[in-house]
């Protein structure tokens, strides 16, 4: 009987290794550029629409900066997230204007999708339960929020990716969905645009 | 039993009971002095619905602490957190640390609100719905729909594809920057992270004793933060802080303001009298002056006041003078004549001192300020104690003269012979204009100071954690806010509707950062009508911004029509009622004062307000009905000065007043015993000009005080006739010296009231002894 329960602790041991998410080995393959721009293409299925909706533009992800998120078409407009607020412009307009000091909640968002867009997994690691695998050059992680406020605000997300994150996938708890899939990755001085980089 | 007799024995009596209550008191813990800081504070005018309203902004935050814990990253914060909280989650009697309270409110959020949504509308967007066209409102749509992330969901993009109630909520949310996180409160400035930890004191924050639990125990725990996290910052704020501090000062002051002046006065009379005797007499008067002020105290006032003992610390050194005088009498006086033949004699002088005195005390008790109050008749009824236990008993107590003239009395006598006289000479006249060229330079640098800091003065420390606090959670001021009433509910949050639409401009001019009102809440029903026609018209017309959303997101007529549908669906009006049974509303109850005599009544919280946006705020109701601007802080300033202007001709009227009852006994030579006085006040005033200070009503009810007192020793020596004068100068300058020593030491004191009180009293004296010799009688 002692036996076996030695055993089954073994077990269990080897087991729990066997499962160890490999966030150090996914960290090692993913670049860390201080620049990072790049396209995307974003289908979001929601609640009560029969068609998708489609997006695409560019993106870029600086890091101690924040992010950039533009979209092209089928209607121009720009997100842009720093630690002390999140801005979003229609044109030249500012159509909505979030201060950290006033919302605290930005700097978090602003956090997490920063550490999203980079593959940064320590970072989400904070936030949600990681679970995944390593598959020669790629990856593929399914985050779980690990608080009913974060389910209720993000929902689960999966990404994917080698280098760098090749794709986002997000559930929301409404049943909203959304897939965003990246690509022509450009890094350092050169990725961004002279209007991009007179947004900073 | 003799005539004389049945009055002493009534008052050995009296006396006795006084002891005896005294004892009682003590022994049942009835004297438990409060150190409430608002004690000086004017009571509030007869108005229900204010005083609820201060009431409820104010004494509701009476037992609340709150603690911030901050570190540069959100994890360790949490971890020094996590250790406070250890602390005094150890002491569940004395803290009760409400739980994730944040939590249960988000999530009980959308169920509520969530029902009415369609009227839940920004002003913002509410006037954008008004000006712009369909375009805008399809490319808001489409927006919202092309970013990835659009932060926290209320539901799905098809309830609210214009993001009509997302911003609502959002600016809902915005009203406190403080966010529920990892099961925790959560707050941040640009360097650190800070827990948020709402504490409620379950002890009275008022009591000392709950004071000397609670403090040690949040000592410990902000050791425990900073061992856990070395570089944790631990900012607190509460009334309870505040009180401590004032009551450890106060006791504090208490102790050295009573026994310096006790030890000071003993030494002087061993000096004088060289006998244990008249030391033992005085200290008996003394005595029986504070167990009168106390029984009566304690049966007048609910709670005696800790800053009404510091200053009735201070009847020690007034108290004694109607003794020393007699002593000094007695010991002067040829032994032939009996002890009662003697107090017949100087009856007329005491009793004229004693009213003097009673009448500058009186000053305090005609201000509107509980504390004052409590002070005067603290002090008049341990004066009239004391002063009746030198009327009878010092007679039968103090028979004989003892032993030898007083050495002391001999000099003083010899000193008196040459102290010049006033009379119209040229060393008068020249001594009266130097006065007045020292009057007239001091006075002209005189300025008025009403600032309620003179009242309470917390330490730099306790401020600024407070100001920091504040700032960091945005906090409402609690002195400053807009009253409201109305009829009926609906009328109330439409007069707030209305103020509002004031307050936007001012918020937006940046004078002040915000404010808190149950209309953001919940609209007027008018409102919620108005707005549920606006976004039919605005949104959901047939060729509307919605249709034409439709066609570009691919959707049909079908489509459309049930969106409509559902959006327009009737639901009955969110009421006041629904939002104050949610828990979403808890943090905001406060604000709805209910239903009282005369209707309902509310307040509009203000966040943020500077000095620069006061003038602005005060403005902002005129005109409107029902609305009136309340300001604590102005109002208390005012109050002090409205009283500094009062009690200063109340000062030149007690003159009068003083002359008068002085005339029957001494005619016009009357202004003999009140020159000195006059001459000290303003002589007083003066040196306060010239050290600086800005005259505060206390300087002017110290003046009151002084005119009570300084009058006595100018009658004392116009009772004298040339061989006793001796026994006058040595009245008055043991009567001046232990006065002094009294007010000197309360002079000492933080309280800046009592500081200026102290000042003025102690200057006074000093000056009225120098003066009154020259005054004495021919």
């Amino acid at each position: 009987m002692k036996r076996l329960m030695r055993s089954c602790v073994w077990i269990i041991a080897v087991l729990a290794l066997l499962g160890a998410v490999p966030t150090a080995k996914i960290q090692s393959m993913i670049a860390k550029p201080t620049v990072l721009c790049g396209r995307f293409d974003q289908t979001k299925q929601l609640v009560g629409l029969k068609k998708p909706v489609r997006s695409r533009g560019r993106f870029c992800v600086l890091a101690e900066k924040g992010v950039l998120w533009r979209s092209e078409w089928p209607f121009a407009n720009t997100i842009k997230l720093t630690r002390d607020e999140i801005v979003q412009l229609q044109g030249e307009r500012v159509a909505m204007r979030l201060e950290a000091k006033k919302e605290p909640t930005v700097r978090m968002i602003n956090s997490v999708l920063f550490a999203l867009l980079a593959g940064d997994l320590d970072q989400l690691e904070k936030l949600f339960e990681i679970d995944g695998d390593v598959n020669h050059q790629s990856w593929h992680v399914t985050l779980k929020p690990r608080t009913a406020a974060l389910e209720r605000a993000i929902g689960a997300i999966t990404l994917d990716g080698a280098e760098y994150v090749k794709n986002i996938a997000i559930n929301e708890s409404s049943g909203d969905r959304t897939s965003i899939v990246f690509s022509a990755i450009q890094t350092g001085e050169g990725a961004m645009t002279v209007d991009e980089a007179a947004l900073f | 039993m003799t005539r004389r007799g049945l009055p002493v024995f009534l008052w050995t009596v009296i006396v006795g009971s006084l002891l005896a209550h005294n004892l009682y008191l003590w022994v049942s813990g009835g004297i438990h002095p409060d150190t409430d800081i608002l004690a000086l504070l004017p009571a509030e005018r007869r108005d229900p619905a204010l005083e609820q309203a201060s009431v409820k902004m104010v004494d509701a935050a009476e037992q609340r602490l709150i603690a911030l814990i901050g570190a540069p990253d959100w994890a360790e914060a949490r971890r020094a957190a996590d250790a406070y909280r250890e602390v005094l989650g150890r002491h569940g009697d004395l803290f009760q640390l409400t739980d994730q309270a944040g939590e249960r409110l988000e999530s009980g959020f959308l169920a509520l609100f969530g029902r009415y949504r369609q009227v839940l509308l920004t002003a913002a967007d509410e006037a954008e719905l008004h000006n712009r066209p369909a375009q805008f409102w399809i490319d808001r749509a489409l927006a919202k729909l092309s970013s990835p992330f659009s932060g926290p969901q209320l539901g799905a993009w098809q309830d609210d594809p214009f993001g009509l109630f997302r911003s609502w909520a959002q600016a809902r949310a915005q009203e406190t920057p403080v966010r529920p996180r990892d099961g925790r409160l959560f707050v941040s400035d640009a360097r650190r992270a800070y827990v948020v930890i709402p504490i409620n004191l379950r002890a009275p924050a008022f009591s000392i004793g709950g004071q000397q639990l609670a403090l040690p125990i949040l000592e410990r725990a902000r050791q425990a933060a900073q061992s856990a996290v070395p570089q944790a910052d631990v900012l607190e704020a509460g009334v309870v802080l505040h009180a401590a501090f004032a009551g450890a000062q106060a006791q504090r002051e208490l102790s050295i303001i009573g026994i310096g002046s006790l030890s000071g006065i003993v030494l002087l009379m061993g000096l004088a009298f060289r006998s244990i005797k008249p030391i033992g007499l005085i200290l008996l008067s003394i005595a029986v002056g504070c167990l009168g002020a106390l029984s009566v105290s304690s049966l007048v006032f609910e709670k005696i006041h800790l800053i009404t003992l510091v200053f009735g610390a201070s009847l020690i050194g007034v108290a004694q003078d109607y003794g020393i005088y007699f002593l000094c009498q007695r010991l002067s006086a040829n032994s032939e004549i009996d002890s009662w033949q003697l107090l017949r004699r100087v009856l007329p002088a005491l009793i004229l001192a004693l009213v003097t005195t009673v009448i500058g005390y009186t000053g305090l008790a005609l201000t509107p300020f509980p504390g004052l109050r409590q002070m005067a008749v603290f002090s008049v009824t341990g004066l009239i104690f004391g002063w009746l236990a030198v009327a009878l008993w010092f007679p039968t107590v103090a028979r004989e003269r003892a032993g030898k003239p007083l050495p002391l009395a001999e000099r003083c006598a010899a000193a008196s012979m040459r102290w010049p006289l006033i009379c119209r000479d040229r060393a008068t006249y020249s001594a009266l204009a130097a006065l007045a060229i020292f009057a007239a330079i001091g006075w002209s640098r005189l300025s008025a100071q009403d600032d309620i800091r003179s009242l309470h003065n917390p330490p730099k420390k306790l401020l600024d954690d407070q100001i920091k606090i504040s700032e960091l959670l945005d906090l409402p001021t609690p002195a400053q806010f807009f009253l409201l009433r109305g009829a009926t509910p609906e009328i109330l949050l439409e007069r707030e509707e209305t103020l509002k639409t004031r307050l936007d401009p001012l918020v937006e001019r940046k004078l002040l950062t915000g404010y808190h009102a149950i209309s953001n809440w919940v609209p007027s029903a008018q409102r919620q009508t108005s707005r549920h026609r606006l976004v039919e018209k605005a949104l959901l017309s047939d060729d509307g911004a919605l249709a034409v959303l439709a066609q570009q997101i691919g959707e049909d007529r079908h489509w459309v029509a049930a969106l409509g549908a559902r959006f327009l669906a009737p639901a009955e009006p969110l009421t006041v009622d629904k939002f104050l049974k949610a828990p979403a509303s808890e943090p905001w109850r406060h604000l709805w004062l209910g239903k009282s005599a005369d209707g309902y009544a509310s307040v509009v919280a203000l966040s943020g307000v500077g000095k620069a946006g006061l003038t602005a705020l005060s403005q902002a109701a005129d005109g409107l009905q029902a609305v009136q601007w309340v300001d604590k802080v102005g109002e208390i300033s005012s109050v002090l000065g409205k009283y500094r202007y009062a009690m200063s001709w109340v000062l030149l009227l007690s003159y009068l007043a003083v002359f008068g009852l002085l005339y029957p006994r001494y005619g016009f030579a009357g202004w003999r015993a009140l020159g000195p006085t006059a001459l000290a006040s303003i002589a007083t005033l003066a040196i306060l000009g010239i050290m600086g200070k800005g005259i505060e009503l206390f300087h002017v009810l110290a003046l009151m005080l002084l005119l009570g007192i300084g009058v006595d020793y100018g009658i004392f020596f116009q009772e004298q006739s040339g061989a006793e004068d001796g026994a006058a100068w040595l009245a008055v300058g043991l009567s001046a010296l232990s006065t002094l020593l009294s007010f000197g030491l309360l002079a000492l004191s933080k309280t800046p009231a009592l500081q200026a009180f102290g000042l003025t009293m102690a200057l006074g004296i000093i000056t009225v002894c120098l003066i009154v010799p020259f005054f004495r009688k021919q």
